[in-house]
């Protein structure tokens, strides 16, 4: 296990010894000899290798910690000599992950320890030309000196008549990369402050997985964890390259293919995850809905489904209110507003009743639930839906999905996703086999399915397919969304996104929610978990504001700013370039290179007042100032350039105390091993002090604005040389408290009257009894396969969700072979190998009474306890911003016409008029063939996102050197590409050169009768670092999902040609030579 | 090299690994793994059905080839932080 290293030694001496070697120290010598005559200890070693030592044997103690880099969240056993780190390893006690530790992860001692991290801030000022040293005391005097300064002026009271409370002139981006106590504090420090553009990257990776599986099943995050993969039957891998991206978790679907299990891999690339699969089904790179709604389409009209469990613990028999109009060949459903290109989803909904969404576009029907005060009519649109069991009705879900999905045949699949229809059938007959009371099936799915203008019904479609089949809630079934950094599922959870606050309430918008009340009515449901939204939301707003929140202010709900439409991190960038935004604060986040349309990205900083980014070395969001695509072709000057930048170098995880949540919601703690060096500091560090700073500026302010900041419970015990804050004690405040000082051991013990704190109520009960509940660390060996006992998963502790639907309604497995939880008649409680995701003493038969509320509104039979209607939504009735069902449209940039209906893109997608984010023609256009060939991104083991903690370490750069690009040996011979050579990628937003592959990892598609090529790029590369290379993003546009506000840059229209890209300004020409070729202007692809 | 039998003995009668292996002149983890077949770092990659074991060591075997671990759960200067934010902003419901 442990690497070995040689005691110090001069050079000299050891070539002395080594002519010194007597024969008789002769290796077979000694063998023939000695006792060890079969050479299988003392015999073979030489001196030299007698006196190596792993790097452990030195070491005074180890420290349990975390990777850093994915979300598989591989336990880390960190080695420490003297207060410094000599090695880490994997920590074979855990559960998920077994020891195991992939390139990356087993890099990260020369990640954290080796000589590519700055140690000290740097300062650019205003035109300069270079960096400067400026010491870390100046450095945040000046940087909380221009906060409280660009807040004043960007500050905002009203917006349209609405009263909104909030900072426009400062925006945040980064958190995935971070610990959930910093993104606590981030969210907490900024919203006080009335910073509302707060972003990180879970808006870029899976902001759509929140919202096709929150408004599915009633919570936005993976519903199984990769080691119960083990006990699936079927698993299918679409929209995600597990064994590369993943690797460590990717054990697990070896596990379950020992055991017997059939492994599916669709995708457009052919890859490592491939090569393990028993089935590889390439596919047209934007095309899963078409494909996945034909595998539903089967399931129905062949009576596949799981019908019992379709009955009981679906929507499936729900009848839709008269007015709702299917999307049918047309592609668009009632509602539809063409002007705004948005919908109107009240048609949409149950009849005789009203369910909010548990997720996803929950403002979108604010003012529909938000009745006047004594309306009756509020409180009949609440009432109960009305079902037709026979699911014979015509506006039954049942009939509704069964007539949607009716023009998805396999015929269609092949001309729209080019899969032949005896591929397609072999997956419906392996679906099927594998799925029921006996079997079940799984999805995995990463971002390959979440980064499309529709990126959320993606998840929807395969959320759909789940229910049918009875996979949800049940070992080894679910849909498993593996998510790519360490913390980006808790930075969802503990937001540092602009949609939501803690535990996925959603912030508060200026047009609908001017009082609690008044929010509470519009966002929250009567019925199911979320009818305690006003337990939640109190417990919150008296973590943030303590004794100055009370009953009667609204306990400072007033305090939060106010949004008023989509504030995302594209959003903001347009921002940055109009002058709205005027400071920028980046953690860990490399948007230069690492978003949708990097030009716009640097375009944005460049009209900053200033920049603030805390990270390991000096990224391309640093420095493009000086060295940036726009400084090579002359269309910036540095000495023009205006923007302040501050290079604050950030501590790594061993330097600091606090949790990440990974994958599987699983809240890791990990423990500082060393002291950061010279001027490194955490993000917790920085936020708190930054903080602490600003409030000192605005004491004695009688000023209003000021007054949320300084009611702000920010008095956090602080320790160690550098006064950092306590993480342990914003864990604690995170996890909750009741009025004695006690720790709340769950949710459901928190109080609306303002008895409870608790910053985030998912994550109730983390810091239980005052246990850390996150460091938990019992070995996988003495403890079940779902590992209870290592470390904490929200919420409460739960596994596997929605395990009440792992029983019949009766509380009885399904089948012994696939049991987890069940009702112990005996004990009068639900029990098993998981904790049941119910209220453990609700009996199978309990059934309301009429006018229960909350999750007493609940049956004994409704597993999904966040849905309003306990049930799993087949057809979402609010939530999703187009549509209540999956509807397959083409891409915004696609070669392709969307064969299945009328509509060519999504209608509601959201897109950005400018003249650096140009869209292709519609393919009807027969300039469009400029553009011909589809291409899709993907991650490589050995590098990281953006490549900020990869590229610059030399174990990484060396085992992927340079960006490259895959193509067929059909499309090589067609272009005229050599393998190994150069080519030139060109779309309308930009121009990249990369290394050509040839090879039949990419398949040719017959496609709407023709040949359809498509080509593959990775994308972790930019010009700094050791491994250099362009950025995939300069092609991709800023266009979006509605829901989820999510970019497209899984499926783009290009063209490729032999050779190097042009240098300096001949590179923007060529992309604008082709849109002039194209007839592409600012206002192409625009239209709805 | 001690034998199975030698290590169990020892055991059987009640000493630790430590003490078995100082006895056998060896270090603690190898009589661990000539016990029991298995590392002491648990390095090696069970399947699930090998996971249970009859005895667990508490605290695992990592302990008796490593440094000792670093893993406290508890703070006592935490809880009393918690409990002066609880009287200060909790006080009367409100």
């Amino acid at each position: 296990m442990g690497a070995c290293s040689r005691r110090a030694r001069p050079e000299g001496r050891q070539l002395t010894d080594r002519r010194l070697a007597a024969p008789s120290d002769w290796p077979l010598l000694r063998q023939l000899r000695g006792p060890d005559r079969l050479g299988r200890g003392a015999a073979v070693k030489s001196r030299g290798s007698r006196e190596l030592q792993a790097r452990t044997a030195g070491a005074d103690r180890v420290v349990k910690s975390v990777c850093p880099y994915c979300a598989v969240g591989c336990a880390q056993n960190v080695f420490v000599r003297d207060d410094r780190v000599v090695q880490i390893e994997g920590d074979p006690d855990a559960p998920h992950s077994r020891g195991r530790l992939c390139p990356k992860g087993s890099a990260t001692l020369q990640l954290t320890t080796g000589s590519s991290r700055e140690q000290h801030v740097l300062y650019r000022r205003p035109h300069g030309t270079e960096w400067e040293r400026l010491d870390l005391q100046t450095a945040m005097d000046m940087i909380a000196d221009r906060m409280v300064a660009t807040r004043r002026e960007g500050w905002e009271w009203e917006s349209e008549g609405d009263r909104s409370r909030r900072c426009m002139s400062i925006a945040a981006l980064g958190g995935a990369t971070l610990d959930n106590e910093e993104n606590y504090l981030i969210k907490k420090l900024l919203t006080s402050l009335g910073i509302i553009q707060i972003e990180n990257q879970a808006r870029v990776c899976h902001s759509s997985t929140v919202v096709g599986l929150g408004t599915s099943f009633g919570r936005g995050a993976s519903s199984t964890l990769p080691g119960d993969l083990q006990n699936s039957d079927l698993i299918v891998l679409e929209g995600s390259n597990m064994a590369e991206a993943h690797p460590v978790a990717y054990q697990w679907v070896v596990e379950a293919k020992a055991r017997g299990a059939t492994v599916i891999h669709v995708d457009p690339h052919y890859s490592r995850t491939s090569v393990l699969a028993d089935m590889f089904v390439p596919l047209r790179a934007g095309t899963d809905i078409a494909f996945l709604g034909a595998i539903i389409n089967h399931v129905i009209s062949t009576e596949s489904d799981f019908r019992e469990y379709v009955l009981a613990y679906t929507n499936a028999a729900t009848i839709i209110r008269e007015e709702f109009e299917d999307a049918g060949a047309d592609g668009i459903f009632s509602g539809f507003d063409a002007e705004h290109a948005t919908y109107d989803p009240d048609s949409w909904q149950y009849a005789d009743a009203f369910m909010a969404a548990a997720a996803g576009q929950r403002d979108q029907e604010g003012n529909i639930a938000a009745q006047p005060e004594g309306s009756d009519e509020g409180e009949q649109d609440r009432g109960q839906p009305h079902q037709d069991l026979t699911l014979r009705h015509p506006r039954c879900v049942w009939q509704i999905l069964m007539r949607h999905y009716a023009e998805y045949t396999p015929e269609m699949v092949e001309q729209v996703c080019g899969v032949p229809p005896e591929v397609f059938a072999k997956v419906c007959e392996l679906f099927v086999a594998n799925s029921g009371r006996e079997r079940t099936a799984a999805f995995v799915h990463g971002v390959g399915w979440t980064q499309h203008t529709i990126g959320s019904q993606y998840i929807r479609a395969a959320s759909i397919l789940q229910l049918l089949l009875g996979n949800m809630g049940r070992p080894g079934g679910g849909v498993m969304a593996m998510r790519g950094h360490a913390s980006i599922q808790g930075s969802s959870d503990i937001p540092t996104l602009f949609d939501t606050l803690p535990g996925y309430i959603p912030m508060p918008h200026a047009h609908a929610h001017h009082d609690l009340e008044a929010f509470i009515a519009g966002n929250a449901p009567d019925k199911g978990f979320w009818g305690n939204m006003r337990d939640y939301m109190v417990s919150l707003l008296k973590a943030w504001w303590g004794e100055s929140a009370t009953a009667d202010n609204e306990f400072r709900f007033d305090y939060l700013p106010r949004l008023t439409g989509s504030h995302s991190t594209y959003d903001t960038v347009i921002e940055q370039i109009k002058g709205t935004v005027k400071g920028y604060i980046l953690y860990g986040q490399n948007p230069a290179v690492g978003s949708a349309n990097s030009r716009m990205q640097r375009l944005g900083m460049s009209k900053l007042d200033w920049l603030v980014v805390r990270d390991f070395s000096l990224i391309e969001s640093a420095t493009w100032w000086k060295d940036g695509p726009e400084i090579e072709s002359g269309e910036m000057r540095t000495e023009d350039i205006a923007t302040e930048v501050f290079f604050m170098p950030a501590a790594a995880h061993i330097e600091k105390d606090g949790t990440f949540t990974n994958t599987q919601r699983m809240v890791q703690w990990h423990h500082k091993a060393q002291e950061p060096q010279a001027e490194q500091r955490s993000d917790l560090w920085f936020t708190y002090h930054l903080g602490r700073m600003i409030r000192e500026r605005l004491s004695g302010s009688s000023d209003e604005m000021d007054r949320p900041v300084l009611d702000l419970s920010w008095d956090y015990p602080t320790e160690g040389p550098y006064d950092d804050p306590d993480a342990e004690a914003v864990l604690a405040e995170i996890s909750g408290w009741d009025a004695n000082g006690e720790m709340l051991s769950a949710y459901t013990g928190l109080k609306a009257d303002g008895s409870t704190s608790c910053g985030c109520w998912i994550y109730c009960g983390s810091y239980a009894d005052g246990v850390n509940q996150t460091a938990r660390r019992k070995p996988a060996r003495e403890q079940n396969w779902t590992g209870p006992e290592w470390a904490w998963a929200w919420p409460a502790n739960r596994r596997i969700l929605y395990n009440r639907a792992s029983a019949d309604p009766q509380g009885r497995p399904w089948s012994e072979r696939k049991a987890l939880v069940w009702w112990d008649e005996e004990q009068g409680k639900w029990t098993g190998h998981d904790t049941p995701d119910f209220e453990a003493t609700k009996r199978p038969d309990y059934r309301p009474a009429h006018d229960a509320t909350g999750p007493d509104a609940l049956a004994g039979d409704d597993p999904f306890i966040m849905q309003a209607d306990g049930r799993g939504w087949l057809y979402a009735p609010a939530g999703v911003g187009e549509g209540p069902l999956p509807t397959h449209y083409e891409p915004q940039d696609s070669p392709v016409r969307n064969r299945l209906h009328r509509q060519q893109r999504n209608p509601a997608r959201q897109v950005y008029e400018h003249e650096y984010n140009r869209y292709t023609a519609d393919p009807s256009d027969p300039q469009n063939e400029v553009f011909p060939y589809v291409l899709t991104t993907y991650r490589l083991t050995e590098h990281f996102t953006a490549g900020g903690m990869s590229r610059w370490t030399p174990y990484l750069a060396e085992l992927q050197p340079e960006f490259f690009v895959e193509v067929s040996p059909e499309l090589a011979a067609e272009r005229g590409l050599q393998h190994g050579g150069w080519a030139t990628a060109i779309s309308p937003r930009g121009v990249v050169e990369a290394r050509v592959m040839v090879t039949d990892r990419m398949t040719p598609l017959r496609v709407d009768q023709r040949t359809l090529h498509q080509i593959g790029m990775p994308y972790h590369w930019g010009p700094n670092g050791y491994a250099r290379g362009d950025s995939m993003n300069e092609l991709s546009s800023m266009s979006l999902d509605p829901s989820s506000h999510i970019q497209e840059v899984k499926a783009l229209a290009i063209d490729i040609r032999p050779g190097r890209r042009p240098r300096g300004a001949a590179r923007q020409a060529l992309a604008r030579e082709y849109c002039e070729r194209a007839g592409i202007t600012a206002e192409t692809g625009m239209a709805p | 090299m001690p034998t199975h039998d030698q290590v169990r003995e020892l055991l059987d009668r009640g000493h630790s690994y430590e003490i078995a292996g100082r006895e056998l002149h060896v270090p603690a983890g190898q009589a661990y793994m000539i016990a029991t077949g298995r590392p002491a770092d648990s390095g090696d990659t069970p399947n699930p059905g090998e996971l249970r074991v009859d005895a667990p060591l508490p605290g695992g075997p990592q302990q008796l080839v490593n440094p000792p671990a670093l893993n406290p759960t508890r703070n006592a200067r935490v809880m009393e932080w918690v409990r002066a934010r609880a009287a200060r902003d909790l006080k009367g419901g409100s």
